[in-house]
């Protein structure tokens, strides 16, 4: 029954691409709900094995188990009476790619058949047992920014061979589609990762691969390995490829996958689209100044991406995680999992005395630096200790205030042309793990840092940094150098490091902070943030352990 | 020149060899560290700083050089993928490793060398036909389906052995109880690949015995009335030793290199999986530090199995010298 009703709750998510999850929708979320942690202990605890964590959660070793992937496990969990199942849609998405620089796929009428010819239901009913949602837009439905009336190709291959023949193709005596100039359709390679690596993705492209062959475009999967693949595509070798792509809850990411400006070596324009007024509605959402132009550009953009259809949506995959029972004081939202930040700070033993909660961490963090660290599984331990001045509505996946109380996005022109300045007011009695009081000062060290050293990860967010002030300890003015409304976004959501441990840094590329002890407390290590939760130990290939921050600037309750 | 600064000279040229492949082998696989970062909130720029940190910028003399002056001071230089010194990396990993990988090979190969002898011994016994039988299921199975079976049994449906890692969270204190910890958490993973390696060595040992047994020598030895013990060891047992320590020796290197599976399976903190992660993550330092390892090794070994040859068996340094 509970099977069920999971998959039920699958297909009510698919309904959910409906009006009103747009930006400037009502929340009933509250950061004042919230206090500092209530547990002491959270330990993260690495479980690699698929099976091993799912026998960890369920004899009880494990709390939460989050990014559950193979519907068996979900299956298997559905039916256990000890743990609670939530899902979510995110911002994943699989496409099918196409080479728009070259025959066939620079004719726009082939591509949106071939769209139109892929079953994406059926792919999502057979690989993902209804775990994902058939993808036919380019942002997803959970994005602030997604604009529902955006037409989709529905799987119909009769009305793509009809669209086709009412464009003037025909089929030659293979069967093999004709351009209305006489250009055969040559034989098309798909690249795909081998299925020993990802089963799912193989067989997707195979599937792939006979919907356009049966539309009268021969094509064929050339499996390899995936680094290969990668190297393919990005030197522009390739005439299809499928690829999964983690968006973000701003779509200024389209500018850097559609726009023509990225068609450049290094760049995500992989399919090669290239048209004008793609791009001017591009170049105005990434350059938009406030939120209802961002709003509009993206309506817009999604649009025309529909039409031109330079690369076709196959699905995206939610979201799955799982708690015990035995803890209360979840939050789980249609656009979170239970395992958030707010659950973290408001989980409790359902019933007895406070225990500690153990989190399954599925990787290894690897270097724990701040500076260096990509992987989701060191921001999974990072983004507890440190803090970054904004935060992100659970329910309407909004900007709300964390670190900063409140803030500005204005447009100045004082003569060098328009830029956007940010003014961020910062909370009062706000303080690091050893005690120290936290400034306007920490955060401008921090963006200054990271201007002088130009860390990879932080290019993009610092690089259009023209000036930073501190005019008061709880004041910060930072001035870009052009207009973008998502500048806030990018400078808001670095993380703040304390200038008394950040200027002692010599080599922020060797930096360890995790493995190094406090300088003035040993029970601390260099990983000192102002974060809900404090840092002790880093056991590699064990565990993380860190406590509940009682200094918390939420306060305790 | 002798035979010892021969063979070190020889030595010494496939370690040179092995270095140069090492850096052109992974640098012409297709894609490198920066390709493989696909993120459209990347740019171009960000991407080419990327390749600056790396030092991937350099003409490839430059990165030539520094790869050899970092691989020969046995610094290795700091990995891609962790931002952690690589001899770090290494040194946190390669004792798990070897406490998994040296103590399963020890149980397997004195297991299956005892069951072996045995079944030698008592041909067309019941004995026999079980240890041909037990070693040939103990290496058709697939190591990932054992050891999961184990897991599920031992771990989870009766909750002898712990599900993951190499020690509990938190640990006990103290160095009695970390230790019995220690051990505890690794009895099972050890278990598993003894039961999935003993097989191998108890049909080879087996085979290699009936082969003995079947000779001249030991038919003389019976024919004047030597204990069945002294034969045995003295005479059966001695003659297969030199090949028994090649195996042995030979199978060091893969000790060091790891079980990726293993490693998974029972969430342990070892090299396996690291230098799996280096090669398809093209994490060029740490792949060719723990390759290069991998090859010093090997080519140790094979010393060793030469030296262990000449204290064994007197002929081999006797034919040697008179070269």
């Amino acid at each position: 029954m509970r099977r069920l009703l999971l998959r039920l709750a699958a297909i009510a998510a698919l309904s959910l691409a409906a009006p009103g999850l747009t930006a400037g929708a009502a929340s009933r979320f509250s950061i004042e709900d919230y206090s500092a942690p209530k547990v002491k202990d959270l330990y993260l605890v690495i479980i690699r094995d698929p099976d091993a964590q799912l026998m960890a959660l369920q004899n009880g070793q494990a709390d939460i188990l989050g990014d559950i992937q193979r519907p068996v496990d979900v299956d298997r969990l559905a039916d256990d009476p000890n743990v609670n199942l939530s899902l979510a849609a995110g911002f994943h998405g699989f496409f099918l790619g196409f080479n728009n620089r070259s025959f066939p796929w620079d004719r726009v009428e082939l591509r949106r058949a071939a769209w139109q010819a892929l079953p994406r239901e059926q792919i999502v009913r057979d690989l993902f047992a209804g775990y994902a949602e058939p993808l036919s837009t380019f942002l997803p439905h959970v994005s602030p920014y997604y604009e529902p009336s955006v037409r989709a190709y529905p799987y119909d291959p009769d009305a793509a061979r009809r669209s086709l023949a009412d464009a003037g193709w025909t089929l030659d005596g293979d069967g093999v589609l004709v351009s209305p100039d006489g250009s055969r359709v040559p034989a098309q390679k798909l690249l795909c990762p081998t299925a020993s690596v990802a089963p799912t993705t193989a067989e997707l492209a195979s599937r792939a691969a006979d919907a356009l062959s049966a539309i009268g475009i021969p094509t064929s999967t050339e499996p390899m390995d995936f680094s290969a693949m990668l190297s393919r595509i990005d030197e522009r070798d390739f005439q299809m490829y499928v690829l999964a792509w983690q968006m973000t809850r701003d779509p200024d990411s389209l500018y850097a996958l559609y726009s023509s400006k990225m068609d450049i070596p290094g760049g995500s324009n992989l399919p090669g689209i290239s048209n004008p007024e793609l791009d001017a509605v591009l170049n105005r959402l990434r350059f938009a100044p406030d939120a209802t132009t961002a709003l509009d550009a993206a309506s817009d953009a999604q649009a025309l991406l529909a039409e031109l259809a330079p690369v076709a949506p196959i699905y995206s995959r939610y979201s799955v995680s799982a708690v015990r029972r035995d803890w209360k004081g979840v939050l789980v939202t249609d656009r979170v999992t239970a395992d958030n930040i707010w659950s973290l700070l408001s989980m409790e033993p359902a019933s007895g005395p406070m225990r500690p909660l153990y989190l399954v961490q599925e990787e290894e963090p690897r270097a724990l630096n701040p500076f260096t660290s990509t992987s989701a599984y060191d921001w999974q331990v990072m983004g507890l200790v440190y803090d970054s001045l904004i935060a992100v509505d659970p329910y309407t996946l909004e900007t709300i205030p964390w670190l900063a109380k409140s803030w500005k996005v204005e447009t100045e022109d004082d003569g060098d042309g328009p830029h956007t300045v940010l003014t961020f007011l910062l909370r009062e009695g706000a303080r690091w793990h050893d005690g120290r009081p936290l400034t306007s000062r920490d955060a401008a060290f921090t963006y200054e840092f990271l201007m002088k050293n130009r860390p990879p990860r932080y290019f993009d967010n610092v690089d259009n940094i023209a000036l930073v002030e501190t005019p008061d300890d709880a004041t910060l003015v930072v001035t870009m150098k052009n207009v973008s409304f998502w500048h806030l976004h990018r400078i808001g959501g670095l993380p703040i490091l304390p200038a008394h441990l950040l200027e002692r840094v010599s080599d922020w590329r060797s930096w360890l902070p995790a493995s190094e002890r406090h300088p003035d407390d040993p029970s601390l290590t260099l990983m000192t943030g102002s974060g809900p939760f404090v840092l002790r130990e880093y056991r590699p290939g064990e565990y993380v352990h860190l406590t509940g921050n009682g200094d918390f600037w939420l306060g305790r309750r | 020149m002798s035979y010892w600064a021969r063979r070190v000279s020889g030595a010494a040229l496939v370690l040179g060899m092995v270095l140069a492949l090492n850096f052109a082998l992974f640098r012409m696989m297709p894609g490198d560290p920066v390709t493989s970062v696909m993120d459209p909130d990347f740019s171009p720029e960000a991407r080419e700083r990327l390749r600056q940190v790396y030092g991937l910028d350099r003409p490839l003399y430059a990165q030539f050089a520094l790869y050899v002056k970092s691989t020969l001071s046995f610094d290795f230089g700091v990995s891609f993928l962790t931002g952690r010194p690589v001899a770090d990396e290494l040194r946190s990993r390669v004792p798990n490793t070897a406490a998994l990988l040296g103590t399963s090979l020890l149980l397997s190969a004195s297991l299956g060398t005892w069951l072996g002898m045995k079944a030698a011994l008592r041909r067309g016994s019941l004995l026999e036909r079980c240890v041909l039988w037990s070693g040939a299921l103990s290496f058709s199975f697939p190591s990932f389906f054992v050891q999961l079976v184990l897991l599920m049994a031992l771990a989870s449906a009766l909750p002898l052995f712990p599900l993951r890692g190499s020690l509990s969270v938190p640990p006990p204190e103290g160095g009695w109880g970390f230790a019995l910890d220690y051990v505890h958490h690794l009895a099972l993973p050890v278990l598993s690949l003894t039961l999935l390696g003993f097989g191998g060595w108890a049909i080879y040992v087996r085979n290699l015995a009936v082969k003995v047994m079947g000779e001249d020598f030991i038919l003389m030895a019976r024919a004047r009335g030597l204990p069945r013990r002294r034969i045995l060891l003295g005479h059966v047992f001695r003659t297969m030793l030199p090949t028994l320590l090649t195996l042995l020796l030979m199978s060091l290197p893969g000790v060091v290199s790891g079980a990726v599976i293993t490693e998974t399976v029972f969430s342990l903190h070892g090299v396996g999986r690291f230098l799996l992660e280096a090669v398809t993550g093209h994490d060029y330092p740490a792949a060719g530090a723990a390759f290069f390892l991998l090859s010093l090794l090997t080519v140790a070994c094979n010393l060793l199995a030469d030296l262990l040859y000449s204290v064994v068996d007197p002929r081999v340094r006797l034919d040697r010298s008179a070269r």
